[in-house]
């Protein structure tokens, strides 16, 4: 079937880009003369300096939307803008809590690749085709193989878990990011490819349907040993995305429940695993920090193991990190202190885990709120794009789900840790947060959703 | 810092929070106007069809033999008559019973308002409503059981 290529306008999403670069812009101009001002010193000058990385962001921005009219997609305007939205919040307060080698850092690690990644993706939609029949198998053994290598011979960086591997004169890589994708890759493949054959022969007991097992067991292993390894980096925050993204997309790719059911019996297994480990081994460290840190988070005294501080991070206690979390929030309050007016960098790590945390006390509840709206509406629209595929198309679907709940399980667990609702969990909040390879792994994720939307025909009304 | 220095900032703050509303107020709009719209995907469906049906039990019609392969078009009408695909002498199967139809990724059945009904693993299936039926299922029509197979 030749490609028929026409140009195409998309109104809304210029709209809204246009919208999203003037707030790059503003941001920054904002975050610059407020910094000066504090010193005294006239802000004019330094203006010029602070709008050169928006118009880097706003013209990636541009490139991106012209390659989507110029390929011909008029659906889906709406998750571009909503992506660059976040990145240039996100961008504007790693400016304001870090110097500015930390912003450029942030776009020629993460951004600059991940945008070269999603053109790709979108000039060669078949890519998606090409990786369900020819890659699948090498992208996630390479992912698994990376991890396994990492847990093995990585950089131990100063909180003591091994997160980057370092190849050579390459700069580190961290892994753990992307074994995520690799997961959601290798998942949709093997469920797409198994999944008829493991309900089709699932004996009947009366209401109860045994799956046949053996066919389980290579997505056993691969989720086991991806978790071993991150257990032995102490990533504690991937193993929990890795385990809901495999329940999720377990849930979304079978028809019957019995799956459910299945997962239900995993996580109980596996809490009584933790539990048995809980009694006879020792919890790790890290995580009885957290557990401290989240029933008490006002607790000031050093977390002690056999006399001996453990997992110290934070010589202040365990609970000082979530301390100064809820008094940003508190000195923000609905709208905020503005831009460069409040104290965020009182936060341990404001500026990747934390960074909720900064945007509530300089920017408020309002914009906080508007975030989550934003990141609620992607999540449905990348769910809307798989329930609009044709039916043939489980690996895409599951694709779709997967990206998805790899986006919403962060917000969750970072947003619930940062006021306190959850254990925290070191995980990144995506598009917002610091961290070159966590937004080249997400980019890449929406460059898969905008490759796969160029299957869906223009709306008829 | 002078007053206008601050009044500048506070009216660019407002504004910063005003654009992302305005943002957020565009894409709700989008989203609702998109809702009663229809798309439709761009990809044909494949024309073979791949399943067959296998004979398990062949009630009253004396031309089926169990464990035997039929096979199915893409659309195949089942039923005594003789204008169907797929004609079945059985005494409880009506004129025009169900049809089996493939999509391109997996069949659907439906029943064409049979006088017996057609269960599928042993559950009636609603009469005139097409449903996904998986390999393996175990269609009954009239008294024949067929057996969904690749």
């Amino acid at each position: 079937m030749p490609e028929r290529l026409r140009f195409v306008f998309r109104p809304l999403e210029t709209l809204l880009l246009v919208i999203v670069m003037l707030l790059g812009g503003l941001g920054f101009a904002l975050v610059t003369a407020a910094i000066q001002l504090r010193q005294e010193t006239n802000p004019i000058p330094a203006l010029s300096g602070a709008l050169l990385p928006p118009a880097v962001l706003a013209l990636a921005l541009l490139f991106l939307h012209l390659l989507l009219q110029w390929r011909g997609v008029e659906v889906e305007q709406v998750i571009l803008p909503i992506v660059g939205l976040l990145l240039a919040v996100g961008l504007t307060m790693i400016w304001r809590l870090r110097p500015p080698e930390a912003v450029w850092q942030q776009l020629w690690r993460g951004f600059i690749p991940g945008v070269s990644l999603m053109a790709v993706l979108m000039i060669y939609p078949r890519l998606v085709e090409r990786i369900r029949r020819d890659w699948v198998i090498g992208i996630s053994l390479a992912g698994l193989g990376l991890l396994i290598a990492t847990a093995f011979f990585g950089v131990v960086d100063e909180s003591g878990a091994r997160l980057a591997l370092k190849l050579g004169p390459l700069p580190a890589v961290q892994t753990s990011e992307l074994i995520k994708l690799a997961l959601i890759i290798f998942l949709a493949w093997y469920i797409e490819k198994e999944g008829e054959a493991v309900e089709g022969r699932a004996r009947s007991l009366r209401w109860l349907r045994i799956p046949a097992v053996r066919y389980f067991i290579p997505g056993l292993l691969y989720v086991s040993l991806a978790t071993l390894a991150l257990v032995m980096m102490s990533d504690f925050g991937a193993v929990l995305i890795l385990g809901a993204l495999f329940v999720a997309m377990l849930y979304a790719g079978f028809e019957t429940r019995i799956f459910l059911t299945v997962a239900a019996v995993g996580l109980g297994l596996s809490l009584l695993v933790g539990l048995v480990l809980a009694f006879t081994w020792e919890i790790p460290a890290v995580i009885q920090q957290r557990l401290a840190a989240f029933i008490n988070p006002w607790s000031n005294a050093p977390l002690l193991i056999d006399g001996q501080p453990a997992g110290v991070t934070i010589a202040e206690g365990p609970g000082y990190q979530i301390q100064q979390a809820i008094y940003a929030l508190i000195a923000g309050g609905l709208t905020g202190t503005g831009l460069g007016f409040g104290l965020p960098n009182n936060i341990p790590l404001a500026h990747s885990d934390f960074i909720f945390a900064a945007i509530l006390e300089e920017l408020g509840a309002v914009v906080g709120l508007a975030l989550l709206a934003f990141y609620l509406i992607l999540l449905l629209r990348i769910l809307r794009v798989a329930v609009l595929l044709p039916p043939g198309q489980q690996f895409e679907r599951l694709l779709l789900v997967g990206i998805s709940i790899h986006f919403f399980i962060q917000v969750l667990v970072m947003v619930g840790g940062t006021i306190n609702l959850l254990p925290l969990t070191g995980v990144t909040l995506p598009f917002l947060s610091q961290g070159g390879m966590a937004l080249l792994v997400n980019l890449t994720e929406v460059g898969l959703v905008l490759a796969i939307v160029q299957r869906l025909e223009a709306p008829s009304p | 810092m002078d007053i206008l220095w601050s009044t500048l900032l506070f009216t660019a703050k407002w504004l910063f929070i005003g654009l992302i509303y305005l943002a957020l107020l565009v894409v709700l709009l989008a989203v609702r106007r998109e809702m009663g719209l229809q798309v439709r995907s761009r990809v044909q469906t494949p024309s073979t069809a791949a399943g067959r049906l296998k004979v398990i039990k062949t009630g009253s019609d004396p031309h089926l033999r169990p464990g035997a392969i039929l096979a199915l078009d893409n659309e195949t009408t089942i039923g005594a008559a003789q204008d169907n695909r797929l004609t079945l002498a059985d005494r409880f199967v009506s004129g025009r019973h169900a049809q089996l139809r493939w999509d391109g990724a997996e069949w659907w059945l439906e029943d064409l308002g049979s006088r017996n009904g057609t269960l599928v693993n042993g559950r009636p299936s609603p009469p005139h409503r097409q449903q996904p039926v998986a390999f393996g299922a175990m269609l009954t029509i009239g008294d024949v059981v067929f057996e969904l197979v690749e």
